[in-house]
C-alpha cells in the first residue's frame, strides 16, 4: 500500500457503498454522492471489471453534472492507469493540469503513471508499436497492389 | 480553506512549505524513514481529504492506523469546535492502542489567533491526547509532532500493548530487514462547517 495506484479497497467497503448505490438505483434516485463514493471504491478494486464499471460511473458524473469535475478527472486517471490504459490516464491528468497547473497531488500522479509505464517497458513499446503499424500498412498496400496485378 | 494537513505532511517529508495548496482529493500518501532508539522505521502516512464529501470513504483509512494526527487551525474556532466529532470517529474506527496526537496548526498567525493554547491543552489532557501548536509554514514543531507520535507507537510495541502480528495494528515488522518497522498513521481534519470550499 505504498501509493495511490496500488491502494486496494477492502471488500467490506466495496460492498457497503455498492449496496447504498443499488438501493438508490432501485428507488430510481441515485445521488451524486452515492455514485461518487461507489465509483471511488470501484476504481480501487483489484478486479479490472470493477475498475471499468467505476470509470463508467465517473464519466457519467463528469458529463452530466457541473460539480466536482476535478474529483472525477483525478479518479478517472487513477482508474485508467490501474487497467493499464496509460494514454487515457495521462490525458485525464493533462486536462486536470490545464485547469490547475500547480496541483502537486496531480503532478505526483503523473510522475507515478510515467514511472509505471517505464517499469513495464511501455514507453519503448509505444515506439515499437508505431513501427509495427507502419509495416502492417505497407504490407497491406503491397497485398492490395499484388491483387490488382 | 483547509487546516493545513497536506502542508504539515509536505513540511515533514520535503521540508518545504506550499503557499497555495489546493484541497486534497480523496487521500494522499507520504513516507519518510526515521530513526527511533537506533532502529530504522519507515513511516507510512495517509493524508485524508477534509472536505465533507470525502469523509464517508476516507474513514476506512483510519482502520489500519497505528497513530492518528488530528489537526485544527488556531485562527478558526469552527475547526476547533469540530474536534469532538472527529475524535469520536477516530476512536470508534481505530483500536484502543492507537496513538492520537492533536495539532493546532498555523501558529505563525499569532495575530489572528481564535483558539487559546490553554483551552486546547485542556481538551487534549481531558481526552488523553498528546498536543502541540505547530506551523507548517515555518516548520515550528512539525518534526516534533510526527516524531513524538512515532516514538509513542514504538513504545507501545515494546511494552507489548501493540501486537506486531495483529493485522489491524497498523504495524509491519520486516524480519528479513532487521530493524525495519513500518508505522502507518492517518492525519485527519477538522474542517469548519459544512465544507468550506474556497480557494
Ligand atoms: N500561515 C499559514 N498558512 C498555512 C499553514 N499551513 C497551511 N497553510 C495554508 O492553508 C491552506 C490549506 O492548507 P492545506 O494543507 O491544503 O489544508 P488541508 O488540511 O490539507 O486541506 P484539505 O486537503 O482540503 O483537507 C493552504 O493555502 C496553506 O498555504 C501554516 O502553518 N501557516
Ligand atoms: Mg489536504
Amino acid at each position: 500500500m505504498e501509493d495511490v495506484l496500488n491502494d486496494v479497497v477492502s471488500s467490506e467497503d466495496l460492498k457497503k457503498f455498492e449496496s447504498v448505490y443499488h438501493e438508490q438505483l432501485r428507488a430510481s434516485h441515485v445521488t451524486q454522492k452515492a455514485q461518487f463514493e461507489y465509483a471511488w471504491c470501484l476504481v480501487r478494486s483489484k478486479y479490472s471489471a470493477d475498475i471499468r464499471k467505476g470509470i463508467l460511473l465517473l464519466e457519467d458524473l463528469y458529463n452530466n453534472y457541473d460539480t466536482e469535475k476535478r474529483d472525477c478527472l483525478y479518479y478517472l486517471a487513477i482508474g485508467n492507469a490501474r487497467i493499464k490504459e496509460y494514454s487515457k490516464a495521462l490525458s485525464y491528468v493533462r486536462s486536470f493540469l490545464q485547469i490547475e497547473p500547480a496541483n502537486v497531488q496531480v503532478q505526483q500522479l503523473e510522475t507515478l503513471i510515467k514511472k509505471k509505464m517505464e517499469k513495464e517497458g511501455l514507453v519503448g513499446m509505444a515506439v515499437a508499436g508505431g513501427v509495427i503499424i507502419g509495416i502492417a500498412s505497407i504490407l497491406g498496400l503491397g497485398i492490395a497492389m499484388a491483387k490488382k496485378n | 480553506m483547509g487546516v493545513g494537513k497536506s502542508c504539515l505532511l509536505h513540511q515533514f517529508t520535503e521540508k518545504k512549505f506550499m503557499a497555495d495548496c489546493p484541497h486534497t482529493i480523496g487521500v494522499e500518501f507520504g513516507t519518510r524513514i526515521i530513526e527511533v532508539a537506533g532502529q530504522k522505521i519507515k513511516l507510512q502516512i495517509w493524508d485524508t481529504a477534509g472536505q465533507e464529501r470525502f469523509r464517508a470513504v476516507t474513514r476506512s483509512y483510519y482502520r489500519g492506523a497505528a497513530g492518528a494526527l488530528m489537526v485544527y487551525d488556531i485562527t478558526r474556532r469552527s475547526t476547533y469546535n469540530h474536534l469532538s466529532s472527529w475524535l469520536t470517529d477516530t476512536r470508534n474506527l481505530t483500536n484502543p492502542s492507537t496513538v492520537i496526537f492533536l495539532i493546532g496548526n498555523k501558529s505563525d498567525l499569532e495575530g489572528q489567533r481564535d483558539v487559546t493554547y490553554e483551552e486546547a491543552k485542556q481538551f487534549a489532557d481531558e481526552h488523553g491526547l498528546m498536543f502541540v501548536e505547530a506551523s507548517a509554514k515555518t516548520g515550528h514543531n512539525v518534526e516534533e509532532a510526527f516524531l513524538e507520535t512515532a516514538k509513542k507507537i514504538f513504545q507501545s510495541i515494546q511494552d507489548g500493548r501493540l501486537d506486531l502480528n495483529a493485522a489491524e495494528s497498523g504495524v509491519q515488522h520486516n524480519p528479513s530487514q532487521p530493524g525495519r518497522t513500518s508505522l502507518q498513521g492517518v492525519s485527519n481534519e477538522q474542517q469548519g462547517g459544512k465544507d468550506s470550499c474556497s480557494c
